[in-house]
């Protein structure tokens, strides 16, 4: 009898737990871990990618979106003169307008020196930060580093875990004052992002450094946006906002543990740590509605026809804003082994293999601008043409619109070689590999 | 001998901004130090476990890449035989001058003299210096880290001062820190030198940043007249200079008036330029520091009371800069009074306020007897400033002495203040020469005391013309002053001053 009262006791209280497990605070992330090949031909060696998508779920309360910690770090040398300075203050204004009473922004600006406009501080007296961005006037030149410098250390001030902590950099010519490698300002962003501060850059007109400016972007895991005409500037302004007021989680570390004999070859188009069967990578911040992916080619080894094999194990942890606690998932990628050639086909996984083409591509994109940077236009040329064909083929195959657009571009790429436009074109390609290997919006995707 | 006097003050310039790329080292310094703390503490383990040490380097922005060497020079970390990462891969390719040299590496520690058992190694590679800090535990190993060199650069820049356009101080000047090459990697200051100016001071850093100077240029128009500019990015620095500016202008004025008089007019004119540049970062700072006050969240109690600091040294400065201004006046013979009528006591109590803080963190508590509580005609601000210096004189000679006290007392037309303090007091024979002119008490009492020398014969200036003396009375308790002013009571009829 009373065994019988105990077990029944167990039993309510593990349906009461079961009851608060489900009712627990909703993932942010939705964790998606497809494999290129559900089924492989048994009995080779063959290559296969793992897919790990990562969509945002907005938080629908709008009372508790994520409280942001912004830099905006603004270009007043001597060529922002005129037009550009007017619609670059008024971007930041109206972007400032979004922001609410529990958001810090501070506004610095740069030339041959830096000038804290408006140091860190709540969004609450806008009639001061507007005075301090109105009288801003342009001159000098472009000392750009120290600008992200300065930026950073209004951010830090207030670096917090639980905001959005960005930096906003526009820039529209080269930096001449500090340092102004690509290379330097990569490893200042790759060094910001382990503080979970993400750099944005913004690249206004035809003379800024579209490398330094990429770079420093990826590498802190920020946004970056070509913009031919200032007239666009209040655009891109909102589509980042857009991005850093929609943030439901932060410090996304995606590691995958490939099973025994399964050889991680590479990350397409981010950057990871790849250290015998374990591969780590970083998403600084996922936005609602949006989905980053993580692409692994691996290599997996022989095996008899009707097994079925562990390709690897997923966890992905993140900082869930909704409910401010730490989330865990783990997924397990597999395949089967079969000897029919049709079946591997029929299941291919269209969506992995067009992320996969994708990212390859930008990979081929890349390697002809390398080229045509070292004077050699038709070599260059031919590569893109090359992969405008490679883009089609597979476009056809998976049915993919996204590869067909992609085509298109590899087409005018090789059309715009010519030194009368390759400046502009440089930019827009530089852009575009961006936006396609960091998988940043576009503003398409908001309401 | 005017030429002679524009040396003086030309050395003197130049020594005061060699005294704020000092201080500036001093923030560099300490930025350098804070991130060698963070790397003490994250290096300082037991064990080199391989997975640890990666999980540091993807953790510390500062962190670039880490080695282990064992006690003999081997590499233990990046692991020689198990699999690398890209970076360590990078790393390894890009530090094998140090690798190949592992055996210099490892004692350099030795050679530098350095028996700290940690310190910073520096190697230059690509373009520019990296920094290298190691640490040997007790079993002989070596841990490194780079300090990312991106970082470390983005580290100084963000501790170093910012450029203000609107901040007169900075309109004249460009200061700027300069690596190996000479050129600015960053700088601050209004001031645009031309492409071949050479700077006016330059300042060589300490290791590990031995490559890197500071560098000042200032406009042909900044002399040592506007020697006492402060700056806001580091009140210290405008403090530091305010106090050596204002001991420059005493001395000035002290070799003036052992020398045949100039013409009065253009003293005063050059009074009244020092008044304005003394007085505008001043006003800058008090400005600057009431706004952060606001902007401060109320938890904040450290920084309050870090402001409070800032507020009572600007008063202490301002202080001063009356000294002088007065002391140029008196020499001038243009020390007026504006008598108003008001309450004696409060004015003591006011000024009492505003010292409590700083003589009770000294340990003397101040103790006031009222007896002057009515309405009297009286110079507020001759007053106020007599008081500020034989408070700020017990401050400096009688800390510790743990109590001080102020009595006030009112007869017919005259107000008696006694001051006297716990303190080492006037040694005798001493009391008149207290009030001359730059004299200073024996060594030892003066030794680590700042001031101008000229508080107290300004002190008694004032109280002269104010119809009064002020003497020091022999005493065996400690310092006691008697102040005595001519202060007729409101009712009777308005007279022009006496004296």
């Amino acid at each position: 009898m009373i065994t019988q009262r105990i077990w029944h006791a167990v039993a309510a209280l593990s349906l009461v737990l079961a009851g608060t497990q489900s009712l627990k605070a909703a993932d942010q992330v939705k964790v998606d871990v497809s494999v290129a090949k559900p089924y492989l031909l048994a009995g080779q060696k063959q290559t296969s990618y793992i897919r790990v998508g990562l969509t945002g779920i907005p938080i629908n309360d709008t009372g508790r979106r994520t409280p942001v910690n912004v830099a905006i770090v603004l270009d007043k040398s001597g060529s922002m003169t005129g037009e550009k300075l007017r619609k670059a203050k008024d971007a930041a204004l109206a972007s400032i307008d979004r922001l609410g009473p529990n958001d810090i922004v501070s506004v610095i600006a740069y030339d041959q020196t830096v000038d804290v406009l408006a140091p860190a501080t709540k969004v609450s007296d806008r009639q001061a930060l507007r005075a301090s961005i109105e009288r801003l006037s342009a001159g000098g030149s472009t000392a750009l580093f120290a600008g992200v410098s300065k930026g950073a250390a209004e951010v830090r001030k207030f670096l917090d875990r639980q905001r959005v902590n960005r930096i906003i950099l526009l820039s529209d010519g080269q930096a001449n004052v500090g340092p102004s490698s690509p290379g330097d300002l990569g490893n200042l962003g790759a060094s910001l992002i382990k503080e979970g501060i993400s750099v944005t850059t913004l690249g206004l007109g035809l003379d800024y450094n579209e490398d330094l400016m990429t770079q420093l972007a990826r590498r802190s895991d920020g946004n970056h946006y070509f913009i031919e005409n200032a007239s666009d500037l209040a655009r891109q302004f909102k589509y980042e906002f857009d991005d850093v007021l929609s943030v439901v989680a932060q410090e996304v570390t995606v590691g995958i543990s490939c099973g025994p004999g399964v050889r991680p070859v590479r990350v397409l188009g981010r950057e990871a740590d790849i250290t015998g069967q374990t591969v780590t990578t970083y998403v600084n911040q996922v936005y609602g509605n949006q989905e980053k992916y993580v692409l692994l080619e691996v290599e997996v080894p022989s095996q008899q026809a009707g097994t079925e094999r562990n390709l690897a194990t997923v966890n992905v942890s993140y900082v869930n804003m909704a409910s401010k606690n730490p989330d865990r998932i783990a997924r397990v990628a597999s395949t089967r082994f079969t000897s029919s050639a049709s079946l591997v086909e029929s299941n291919t996984n269209a969506a992995v293999m067009t992320s996969a083409i994708e990212q390859i591509a930008v990979e081929r994109n890349k390697q002809a601008v390398a080229l045509r940077d070292q004077g050699k236009v038709e070599e260059a040329r031919k590569v893109l043409l090359d992969n405008a064909a490679f883009l089609g083929e597979n476009a056809a195959k998976y049915n993919s619109k996204e590869l067909e657009d992609y085509k298109g571009k590899q087409r005018k790429d090789a059309d715009s070689l010519d030194p009368a436009v390759w400046e502009s074109q440089r930019k827009a390609i530089l852009s575009e590999q961006n936006v396609r290997q960091s998988q940043q919006g576009q503003g398409q995707n908001r309401q | 001998m005017a030429q002679q006097e524009q040396e003086v003050v030309e050395n003197r310039f130049r020594e005061a901004l060699t005294g704020r790329l000092r201080d500036i080292n001093t923030i560099i310094v300490r930025s350098v130090e804070k991130r060698e703390t963070e790397l003490l503490r994250l290096l300082d383990r037991g064990s080199y476990d391989t997975g640890a040490l990666r999980e540091l380097v993807r953790k510390s922005p500062f962190i670039h890449a880490v080695f282990v060497l064992d006690a003999a020079g081997n590499r233990l970390h990046p692991p020689p035989d198990g699999p690398l990462t890209d970076y360590e891969r990078e790393f390894l390719e890009r530090s094998g001058q140090i690798w190949r040299d592992k055996q210099t590496f490892y004692n350099s520690g030795e050679a530098a003299g350095n028996t700290a058992g940690h310190g910073w190694y520096t190697w230059y590679w690509g373009n520019g210096v990296n920094l290298l800090f190691w640490l040997r535990d007790a079993s002989g190993r070596v841990i490194g880290a780079e300090y990312d060199r991106s970082r470390m650069l983005a580290d100084i820049v963000g501790d170093l001062p910012n450029s203000d356009p609107s901040d007169p101080d900075l309109q004249r000047a460009r200061i700027a820190l300069t690596g190996g090459d000479g050129v600015a990697v960053y700088q601050w200051g209004t001031y645009e030198p031309n492409p071949n100016e050479l700077p006016r001071v330059r300042l060589d850093l300490d290791h590990p940043l031995d490559a890197w100077s500071l560098v000042y240029f200032a406009s042909g128009a900044e002399s040592g007249q506007s020697l006492g500019r402060g700056m806001l990015f580091n009140l210290a620095v405008g403090m530091a200079a305010l106090v050596l500016a204002l001991i420059g202008l005493a001395f000035y004025f002290y070799r003036e008036s052992t020398r045949e008089m100039r013409e009065a007019a253009e003293r005063v004119s050059f009074v009244n330029q020092v008044s304005h540049e003394l007085k505008t970062p001043l006003t800058n700072i008090r400005m600057y520091a009431e706004l952060l006050e606001q902007s401060l969240p109320d938890s904040d109690s450290k920084a309050t009371q870090q402001l409070g600091v800032i507020v009572s040294e600007s008063q202490r400065l301002s202080r001063l800069i009356g000294n002088v201004l007065t002391f140029a006046r008196r020499q001038n013979d243009k020390l007026a009074l504006h008598r108003t009528a008001g309450n004696i006591d409060q004015c003591i109590s006011f000024v009492l306020d505003h010292f409590k803080a700083t003589l009770e963190s000294k340990g003397v508590r101040t103790l006031f007897t009222r007896g002057a509580g009515a309405t009297v005609e009286f110079d507020r601000d001759a007053l106020e400033q007599i008081l500020g210096n034989l408070f700020s004189n017990v401050e400096k000679y009688a800390a510790g002495g743990g109590l001080m006290e102020v009595k006030s007392l009112q007869d017919g037309s005259t107000t008696t203040i006694i001051i006297s303090d716990r303190g080492p007091g006037i040694p005798r024979g001493q009391e008149q020469k207290i009030f001359e002119p730059f004299h200073r008490l024996s060594n030892k009492l003066s030794d680590g005391v700042t001031g101008t020398g000229i508080g107290l014969t300004i002190a008694r200036d004032l109280a002269r013309k104010h119809g009064g003396d002020l003497k020091a009375v022999g005493s065996d308790t400690g310092a006691r002053f008697e102040l005595q002013l001519h202060t007729p009571p409101l009712t009777s009829t308005l007279k022009e001053p006496r004296a």
